[in-house]
């Protein structure tokens, strides 16, 4: 059994053999311009013929053109455009009449399409938030021409500021208008009545009473105001309606709604808040520190995947269980429940490429798909009872089918050691030249190191001679007597034969102005030729660069260069205070001259 | 009020009348929040291009007045690195809605990332007005203090965020505290109380295992690491600690299978490559352990430890010039350390100058605390030297020491330096055994315990502090062999161990030296005598 598991977790690794994976490639198109999220992707028995049809809700190639899809197989059954993007869709059953199909519910907006047989056949809509009563005073007052747009503008600010329900709309974009735009704006408007409309987030279906497959639903929403309402499944009334402390972005329900039932709420603040049948505020509270990418439940244990590449396990209490690290960044989650085999697993669509299979903290299989997966399905399709349709970024449409010999099994205890143990360390290999050194160096040490220690002092006393050379004859480019801290460098530009020699001079000292300084050049007159090579220098101010340009002209025509001395001195001394030696580079245009 | 009214009315009739035609067909607004749903769902899966496209229509559609759109466009900018226009775009949303803690909490971050710590705690504390229990803003303000260096209200604050919600980074936090005051018992409590809290988080496994390490507690040290080697095979510090600990166990091979997974991820860490080489230097496959070293070396070339080690090793290879200067090179960095001077003293001592030699080991002698071996080789030096007196004074110094080293209980000293001891006090018998000294409680599998992080030498650069005296006593103790043992070329050959204790091998295995400084073969055969405990792993008498 150890040997078979592991051989299955190496074939979960690298699922390119055909043979050894557990997947039928039954269609694969790659055009088939289908761009939605997890939570637009139902599955669903439409007409009640058996034949199960995949609803999609596409919000289209650059989120322009929304559209309804219902596919059947690999072809497309119907397309209808919608209104505006939808967030989710959902197939529920609405009553217990026969036949029984399922609806098909389509969240957009502020609105929930009810398609019955793939015909539009109610449209619920979310209904309006009271408007902030103060803000409704004033637009009544302003109505009947009571208070003048400048005093709206103040008192609306007034409200913005402490109250703790938001403007609606219109006041805000008063708010940003000029002030000669005011007054346009408030005889168009002050005959309407101030609306607060709020849009669906989320959506997902909730057992009324029944724990049947083919129950009743109920429609479970969650809105941009920060609840969750329940709807009737017949007549479209708001049975519950729950607050949260932050928008919610994931629904997960289990349980009946007029038995007892857990909603758990991921949210924007990245935060999942617990609610019960007869709380009307979070039970519990768990905080990722991270935003979730997905929320699945699997029998009682939520599986949370979060932004930072982690896939957590949480009880329905909020104790946290496991943690698996991702390869690579979640895009989205779904549950594979595989029903002849009673297993639930989570499915998570990776940034690499990859599909993961986890059951718990276990990795059961790995999918490589060509694109990036950005959602995913598993259920019944056709006639088929375990399929997986999976969406890709660029458009693309996959469905696979789960073998029926398939049989997933956990890797047992640890996964072993990581592949990179396996390999050789990349150890510096040494030549035979070294070994023989290191065989010299054994039978002469002593003499190598006292060679080494003489010609050590050799060099040092030489340094030192240069150094105390240099300083004497003042032949360092930066000087160190307290009168006249200065610095001295220089540049040579041009290909020549004239070249132009830059000498940056700089005070460094804290204060104190530096006068009467003489420049000279010393060069060789055969070869070179300069305007002046010696003039006085400007007083310089501390900190500050003197760039003092001068030209040189190259007379040698043989291609050879020199040296050029340039001396800084003080007037009335003979010891330059500076010196630099600059070698000139070869002139390179020889025929110029 | 009546007056002003109608003042700012009649200064604007034209515009009024010119818009009149449009007061037909008010236009509906659309709904602000419309596509925040989809911002967040391309947010979070940090498809950051289609997320600005849809923020960039949606701000358009509502001129700006999008919250969500602007608080996203914020987060996005900050991931990007542009966190000035991040925290423009964050004060543009705590404007829009003035009574939301959370873009006071982003605007806050974003000047903590900036830098400006004070501003940040400013912004922090008026947030927290908002927000009583938000564990994240206490949290976030004993980092900002910490910063500030004002441990105590950091303190006070990470526990408030402790009390509100527990969350491992808090954990954290609240131990790099201590640490940074230096307080490893209750850094040690706190991280003890994360581990407890969330037992698979590896960063706290490590950490917590890395502070047994550097107190000298090695059971839980290897429990803690090991315990975050499950959870994570490839935890880089984790594996270099726990490899160092292996090396000191003399499990050369385990902890070189160990750090071929750090090589494959970590392939230009200097500590990496230290213990690798010293690895080598455990299995005697010197050439290889000069390569790692020099490769360490090159990777960090101002870390005294892989010079030291790089010494140590040239001294075992007995190229002694080349010892002497990676030594030299140490002491040019390390300054304060006697036993850098012991080894230089004793390169020095095969370099034939014996002057300098004995000046590196009075400085050795002045900087050393507690390693009775600096005193013993300088003896073993002056007696060479014909100075019985200066020898003897310092042959006491050492027996000071270790009667120092076996009161402390926490330290366990290395048998063989016992046993010579035992031998000197018997003075020269020449047919030296030891019967009474036999039944002294350091037997060689004390030393098993005592960690070398001369040959793990580096734990991860975190913890520098990992390298206990201990670790030095490990390294020294094989120059001072040598020296002892040089001159005997005619050693008893039933005692060369088969499989030699590691400490001993470089050692042992050399090649016998004609140095004709010690002429004590009952000296070295002592210390024959002394490989045999040392690799046993029983243990037991030393009677050898």
């Amino acid at each position: 059994m150890a040997a078979a598991s592991s051989s299955d977790s190496d074939s979960g690794r690298a699922e390119s053999s055909e043979a050894s994976s557990k997947w039928l490639d039954a269609h694969y198109d790659p055009m088939a311009n289908i761009h939605t999220f997890s939570s637009c992707l139902a599955l669903a028995d439409l007409h009640g013929d058996g034949e199960y049809k995949l609803v999609v809700g596409d919000l289209g190639p650059s989120g322009q053109h929304p559209r309804l899809k219902v596919l059947k197989g690999p072809t497309v059954l119907t397309e209808s455009p919608l209104p505006a993007l939808p967030a989710a869709a959902a197939t529920f059953l609405m009553e217990q009449h026969e036949p029984r199909t399922p609806a098909l519910a389509l969240a957009s907006g502020p609105c929930v399409y009810v398609y019955k047989n793939l015909k539009p056949y109610f449209k619920f809509t979310l209904p309006q938030l009271p408007p902030n009563p103060l803000e409704q005073d004033l637009w009544n007052q302003v109505k009947e021409d009571r208070i003048d747009p400048l005093t709206l503008k103040e008192m609306l600010e007034g409200i913005r500021e402490k109250a703790e329900v938001p403007l609606s709309v219109q006041s805000l974009r008063f708010l940003q208008l000029e002030l000669s735009e005011m007054e346009a704006f408030v005889s168009q408007h002050k005959s309407k009545s101030i609306k607060r409309q709020t849009v669906i987030t989320t959506m997902t279906t909730l057992k009324k009473n029944l724990a049947d497959e083919d129950a009743v639903s109920c429609l479970v929403l969650g809105t941009e105001n920060k609840e969750l309402l329940v709807l009737d499944p017949e007549a479209f009334t708001i049975l519950a309606k729950m607050s949260l402390p932050s928008v919610p972005v994931f629904l997960e329900v289990s349980g009946q709604f007029d038995v007892e039932f857990r909603l758990a709420a991921a949210c924007r603040n990245g935060n999942i808040y617990i609610l019960r049948r007869d709380s009307k505020r979070p039970k519990y509270c768990i905080e990722l520190s991270a935003q979730p990418v997905g929320l699945v439940r699997v029998h009682k244990v939520l599986v949370v995947g979060s932004n930072q590449d982690t896939l957590h396990g949480f009880t329905h209490k909020g104790k946290k269980l496991w943690t698996v690290q991702m390869p690579a960044a979640i895009l989205t989650m779904n549950l594979l429940e595989q029903r002849s085999r009673s297993l639930q697993a989570v499915m998570a669509g990776l940034a690499n490429g990859e599909v993961h299979i986890y059951h718990d903290k276990a990795l059961l299989n790995v999918i490589r798909t060509p694109d990036v997966v950005t959602s995913l399905c598993f259920g019944r399709y056709g006639r088929e009872d375990n399929t997986l349709i999976m969406t890709t970024r660029g458009g693309g449409l996959i469905i696979k089918i789960l073998k029926r010999t398939a049989v997933f099994v956990e890797a047992r205890g640890e996964a072993g050691p990581p592949p990179a143990q396996a390999m050789k360390l990349n150890v510096p290999r040494k030549t035979r030249l070294y070994v023989d050194q290191t065989l010299r160096e054994r039978e002469a040490g002593t003499a190598m190191h006292r060679t080494f220690q003489t010609d050590l002092y050799l060099l040092r006393l030489r340094a030192a001679r240069a150094y105390v050379q240099a300083l004497e004859s003042s032949l360092n480019p930066v000087s160190v007597t307290a009168r006249e801290p200065l610095k001295l460098h220089a540049v040579v530009q041009g290909l020549g034969p004239t070249f132009k020699l830059t000498l940056h001079l700089q005070n460094t000292s804290t204060a104190r102005p530096i006068l009467g300084l003489l420049v000279c050049f010393l060069y060789n007159e055969v070869l070179y030729a300069l305007p002046r090579a010696f003039f006085k220098v400007p007083l310089l101010v501390p900190g500050l660069n003197y760039p003092l340009e001068t030209f040189v002209e190259s007379l040698s025509d043989k291609g050879i260069s020199d040296i050029i001395k340039v001396l800084v001195l003080r007037e009335g001394q003979s010891a330059p205070l500076l010196s630099a030696h600059i070698n000139m580079p070869v002139s390179e245009g020889l025929e110029a001259t | 009020m009546a007056e002003e009214r109608l003042a700012t009315r009649t200064q604007f009739p034209a515009s009024a009348e010119s818009q009149k035609p449009r007061l037909k067909k008010a236009q509906e607004f659309p709904i602000l929040e419309k596509q925040n749903w989809l911002i967040h769902l391309h947010y979070i899966r940090k498809d950051y291009e289609a997320c600005k496209a849809v923020i960039k229509e949606q701000l358009q559609e509502t001129q700006g007045l999008c919250e969500y759109a602007i608080y996203v466009q914020a987060l996005i900018f900050r991931l990007e690195g542009n966190i000035q226009e991040s925290l423009e775009l964050f004060q543009t949303c705590a404007v829009l809605s003035p009574q939301c803690a959370d873009n006071l909490k982003q605007v806050a971050r974003s000047l903590f990332l900036l830098g400006k710590h004070k501003a940040a705690i400013e912004v922090y504390n008026e947030a927290a007005k908002l927000n009583q229990k938000d564990w994240e803003i206490c949290h976030n303000l004993g980092v900002c203090y910490i910063y500030l260096k004002q441990f105590d209200k950091a303190h006070d604050q990470l526990h408030n965020a402790l009390h509100l919600n527990r969350h491992d980074l808090t954990y954290i936090m609240l131990g790099k505290i201590h640490l940074l005051q230096g307080d490893l018992d209750k850094a040690i409590e706190i991280y003890k109380k994360a581990v407890e809290f969330s037992p698979e988080n590896t960063e706290l496994l490590t950490t917590l295992g890395l502070l047994y390490l550097q107190l000298g507690i090695y059971q839980k040290a290897f429990e803690h690491l090991g315990n975050a080697l499950t959870y994570d095979p490839t935890n880089y510090k984790a594996i270099l600690a726990a490899g160092s600990m292996m090396q000191t166990h003399g499990d050369f091979d385990v902890a070189l299978t160990k750090y071929r997974v750090v090589a494959c991820a970590v392939p230009e860490s200097p500590p990496l490559w230290n213990n690798i080489g010293m690895c080598f230097f455990g299995k005697k496959k010197y050439v290889a352990a000069i390569s790692c070293l020099k490769r360490a070396n090159y990777l960090a070339p101002f870390d005294w430890k892989i010079l030291y080690n790089l010494g140590l090793v040239h001294l075992t290879m007995q190229q002694y010039a080349s010892a002497f200067h990676f030594v030299s090179a140490a002491i040019n960095l390390q300054p304060k350390m006697g036993e850098l001077f012991m080894l230089l003293a004793v390169a020095l001592t095969n370099l034939e100058d014996p002057e300098n030699a004995r000046r590196a080991y009075a400085e050795a002698a002045r900087l050393d605390r507690c390693n009775p071996l600096v005193n013993l080789n300088y003896a073993v030096l002056l007696y060479n030297q014909g100075e019985r007196k200066g020898a003897l004074a310092q042959f006491q110094e050492m027996e000071k020491k270790i009667r120092l080293l076996k009161d402390s209980p926490s330290l366990e000293f290395d048998a063989e330096v016992c046993l010579f001891i035992s031998a000197q006090e018997a003075r020269w018998p020449r047919s030296w055994e030891l019967p009474c000294r036999s039944g002294r409680r350091w037997s060689g599998r004390n030393q098993l315990k005592t960690p070398s992080q001369s040959t793990g030498a580096l734990q991860p650069a975190k913890l520098p502090v990992c390298s206990s005296p201990w670790a030095l006593t490990r390294l020294w103790d094989r120059p001072c062999r040598r020296q002892l043992r040089t001159g005997n070329s005619h050693q008893v050959p039933e005692q060369q161990p088969s499989p030699p204790s590691r400490r001993l091998c470089p050692w042992s295995q050399s090649p016998p030296q004609e140095h004709s400084q010690l002429k004590h073969q009952p000296r070295s055969e002592k210390h024959r005598s002394r490989t045999a405990p040392g690799q046993g792993s029983s243990g037991g008498d030393v009677a050898g």
